[in-house]
């Protein structure tokens, strides 16, 4: 299934960038494994109804734009949330289904309608693998990333792009204090200390 | 001079915090400067005039801001004015060294279609920083006039006028900013049906405003049009555009038009800025690799705080020292002798004791704490340093529903609460400013260490002294959890600037010194005076015999006190080391033992420490939060107080029996 969830976020960043249907050539560069493995790939997501093909290229099914989504939200549950802990597994498997999923954000993670919503955008248009996100507070300082979204409510989700937190804008960690404590920031030029409770929000993708 | 002045002129000083932007009011107005609170706010409004070419000219310094959302009151109070009209130029004062995320207000400033101007602040810095920016090429991309100056010299302050002035005469104003494709033909679509409609809706702001706030659903705006039937048709047109955008973007919409902004913005500094290879760490860095160390910064902060505290209360009890021998042994006997040959003996009291203790009050507790208070708080304020301790402090802060910057007004709290419930100034939104002040009145100030240690401390152990004051810690973290969950409003964690460190200047801090003692005064002296004789006169009139028998169930029942601790709490409302003066007066000696037995000790002390602040410190919570909350917070401490005095009073029954 690891692959194959791989291959269904691959179709999607292809298309996001306006590659669709993709050819098995495009699929197999975009994922960096060889054409048989990625042309075998997409055959078995066809079976399984998760991808349809058009003379001979390749586009993701409803059903497969929904478990790509699936795999996405977990990912960042599980990394974010809960860590690769064994409850962290158990509530993936417990969690299939979406709806359980949002159910779920609200009950233990107190997130509102909105900021799930944002969550839902922010993967959906997600280009590349989840798997590279990471939160703000995981960075080290002197570590850059490039922020792909940030979760929260309505105001702090503006307030963070007001001060220059947009979605593509690279930000380099300073310094981090102990306790948890905030995190200081460059971005535009600009120090900004966030406290832990808003950096670990800011999902940002590692650069190296 | 005044006489011959025919033409005025406004001006508003409009930027991000931390650019410079009072050095330059300073630089324009001088000393003629007045301080208030903006209407129905609690914001800071600060005026001044100057005399420019035969011209009388208002300086109005708006309070700094990132951006002009609805965030806070900082930001409604900015944007309201510039929408009124009432500034013929708004100059946006704009950090060199922050181009980018400066332009990101300014391109706000645009939008709000008023005649304006940029003063480019600290060029210097920006040179030293390895910054050089075009200034002609930045004015032609921005479309309207640019000087680049430095507030602390003085350097282009006087272009910076006559280009305001010639502004002004023109009345040009800025061109609008192009977004994006998607955003700019939902915009026009807002403003046909405002225009269809604009009589209906008498919104005095420029329409291309209006339509962008709508989209980035604006708190304020759609409050505003919801009022009307046409209004909401507006709002709900508006909220669907704003979903398509969403659709559109994958981000909310919000989002997608800060987005929208600072990609102008950072195209423009892309284009007007060169960077130059730096020669150097700046010193700036270097200090911070000290201040805001994981280890070091904690001793340091904890000198600096305490040292804070000891200049203060030296400073303050030195001044008291001398103003108390001035007013006992002067001012007092010399006053009443002098009325007892005038007027009656009771009305001398009423004089004598209500208004000269009154002002003796005020004088004695305020201003020498308030004074040097003010200044250590501008210097930590102009140099940076405050920002730098709310970073060391916010994961502790958290604890109690706060975060980092509340960690100057809750350690002054421990002095006085008086400069503490002001200095609550520096927190963000009014639900922070709120939390803080709430909790900041109970910190045990000097004068209620004096109750607990004298009293307490003194005639039972210092053992039961400390555990009075984890008490009040508990009761403070306590408060603080509930006050966090229960205030409405969102929460919003820690996203504050760093700013570079500067040196204050003396102009600066001394200026602001006077400016704020002078403003607090005005709203603490009536209040103090008049408490000081309502409270004369209920003794004089006979009615403190009367309270004493009508609290005598409450008392003895409740709190198993003697009823005669009544007169001693009334008293602590004027300054709360009273109520150990007055209660070894109505016990008649000084050995409290042989009068209150340890339990009821106990429990007098908690009552004092939390029941109503003394009146200076609701003075200060008029001055910070209006006269309804203050009073709210007011009934909330005495409740409090008669709750906890009350369970601790049958806490110990239980335990001692």
């Amino acid at each position: 299934m690891e692959n194959l969830q791989c291959l269904l976020e691959a179709l999607r960043s292809l298309e996001l960038k306006g590659v669709k249907p993709s050819s098995p050539e495009e699929v197999a560069k975009e994922l960096e494994i060889g054409l048989e493995e990625a042309q075998r790939l997409l055959h078995e997501a066809v079976i399984k109804g998760l991808a349809k093909e058009v003379d001979g290229k390749y586009a993701l099914t409803p059903e497969g734009l929904e478990e790509m989504h699936i795999h996405r939200e977990s990912v960042v549950h599980n990394k974010l949330y809960h860590g690769a802990s064994l409850i962290g597994k158990l509530s993936r498997i417990m969690e299939r289904r979406l709806e359980d999923l949002d159910k779920h954000w609200e009950a233990k993670h107190g997130f509102n309608g909105f900021t799930v919503r944002g969550l839902h955008q922010g993967l959906m248009d997600l280009q590349g693998r989840v798997e590279d996100l990471a939160p703000l507070t995981s960075l080290t300082p002197g570590g850059k990333g490039v922020v792909v979204f940030a979760l929260g409510g309505y105001g702090l989700v503006r307030r963070l792009a007001e001060m220059g937190l947009t979605p593509g804008t690279e930000v380099q960690v300073v310094r981090k204090a102990p306790f948890r404590g905030p995190i200081e920031i460059m971005v535009r030029g600009v120090t900004l200390a966030l406290g832990f409770g808003v950096a670990s929000r800011v999902i940002v993708r590692p650069l190296l | 001079m005044k006489g011959t002045v025919a033409e005025k002129l406004t001006l508003a000083l409009a930027g991000n915090s931390n650019v410079g932007k009072s050095a330059l009011f300073n630089q324009l107005t001088g000393l003629r400067q007045n301080v208030g609170n903006w209407p129905g706010t609690t914001v800071e409004k600060v005026e001044g005039t100057l005399y420019f070419e035969g011209l009388k000219i208002k300086v109005i310094d708006l309070p700094g801001v990132y951006s002009l959302s609805a965030f806070s009151a900082d930001e409604k109070v900015a944007r309201e004015y510039i929408a009124s009209g009432e500034a013929d130029v708004v100059i946006n004062v704009v950090d060199a060294t922050a181009l980018e995320r400066n332009l990101y207000l300014t391109l706000q400033l645009m939008e709000l279609e008023a005649p304006m101007v940029m003063a480019l602040n600290q060029v210097d810095a920006a040179t030293r920083k390895g910054i050089e920016i075009n200034v002609e090429m930045l004015s032609k991309e921005l479309g309207f006039p640019i000087v680049a100056t430095v507030a602390i010299t003085g350097m282009g302050v006087k272009d910076l006028l006559s280009t305001a002035l010639r502004i002004a005469k023109q009345g040009v104003r800025p061109p609008q900013p192009r977004y994006g494709k998607e955003v700019e033909e939902r915009i026009v679509r807002l403003i046909e049906v405002l225009e269809a409609k604009a009589d209906k809706l008498k919104l005095n702001y420029p329409k291309t405003w209006v339509a962008l706030k709508l989209l980035e659903r604006d708190e304020e705006i759609v409050a505003r049009l919801s009022s009307t039937a046409e209004g909401k048709e507006i709002v709900a047109l508006a909220e669907r555009l704003a979903e398509e955008l969403e659709l559109i973007h994958g981000e909310p919409s919000p989002v997608v038009i800060a987005s929208e902004r600072y990609s102008i913005a950072a195209r423009i500094a892309k284009a007007c800025v060169q960077l130059k290879p730096r020669p150097e760490i700046p010193w700036g860095d270097k200090l911070d690799a000290v201040l805001v160390h994981r280890v070091l910064g904690y001793p340091i902060m904890i000198g600096v705080l305490v040292a804070t505290f000891a200049l203060i209360f030296t400073v303050g009890d030195l001044l008291v020292e001398v103003l108390e021998g001035f007013f006992e042994n002067y001012a007092v006997p010399e006053a009443s002798s002098f009325l007892l040959s005038l007027l009656p003996a009771e009305a001398v009291d009423l004089v004598v004791n209500g208004v000269i203790m009154g002002i003796a009050a005020g004088t004695t507790i305020i201003l020498p704490y308030i004074i040097p208070f003010y200044l250590v708080l501008s210097i930590l304020e102009d140099s940076g340093y405050l920002p730098r301790a709310a970073f060391l402090t916010d994961a502790l802060m958290h604890k109690v529903g706060l975060h980092g910057r509340a960690i100057v007004p809750m350690v002054l709290g421990f002095g006085c609460n008086v400069p503490a419930v002001m200095a609550s100034r520096v927190l963000e939104t009014d639900r922070e400013r709120l939390i803080a002040g709430l909790l900041i009145v109970l910190v045990p100030c000097a004068a209620r260490t004096v109750v607990i240690l004298g009293l307490v401390g003194r005639f039972i152990g210092i053992h039961v002294a400390l555990a009075i004051y984890l008490l009040d810690l508990a009761v403070i973290v306590l408060l603080g959890r509930l006050a966090f969950k229960v205030l409405p409003g969102e929460a919003v964690g820690l996203i504050m600037e760093m700013p570079p460190y500067r040196l204050p200047s003396i102009k600066s801090v001394v200026n602001k010194t006077l400016v704020r003692t002078w403003s607090f005064m005005f709203i603490a002296f009536p209040l103090i005076v008049g408490g000081s004789v309502a409270i004369e006169a209920f003794k004089l009139m006979g009615l403190l015999d009367a309270f004493v028998a009508a609290s005598k169930p409450f008392m003895e029942g409740f709190l198993g006190l003697p009823a005669i601790c009544a007169v001693p709490i009334v008293f602590g409302i004027l300054r709360k080391e009273l109520t150990l003066i007055m209660l070894t007066e109505v016990a008649g000696t000084t050995n409290l033992s042989t009068v209150l037995t340890p339990q009821q000790m106990i429990v007098f002390t908690v009552i004092v420490m939390l029941y109503i602040p003394c009146i200076a410190t609701i003075a200060a919570l008029i001055h910070e939060y209006g006269v309804k909350k203050a009073i709210l917070m007011t009934a909330l401490y005495i409740v409090l107080a008669l709750t906890m005095g009350a369970l601790t009073n049958l806490f110990l029954n239980l335990v001692l029996s």
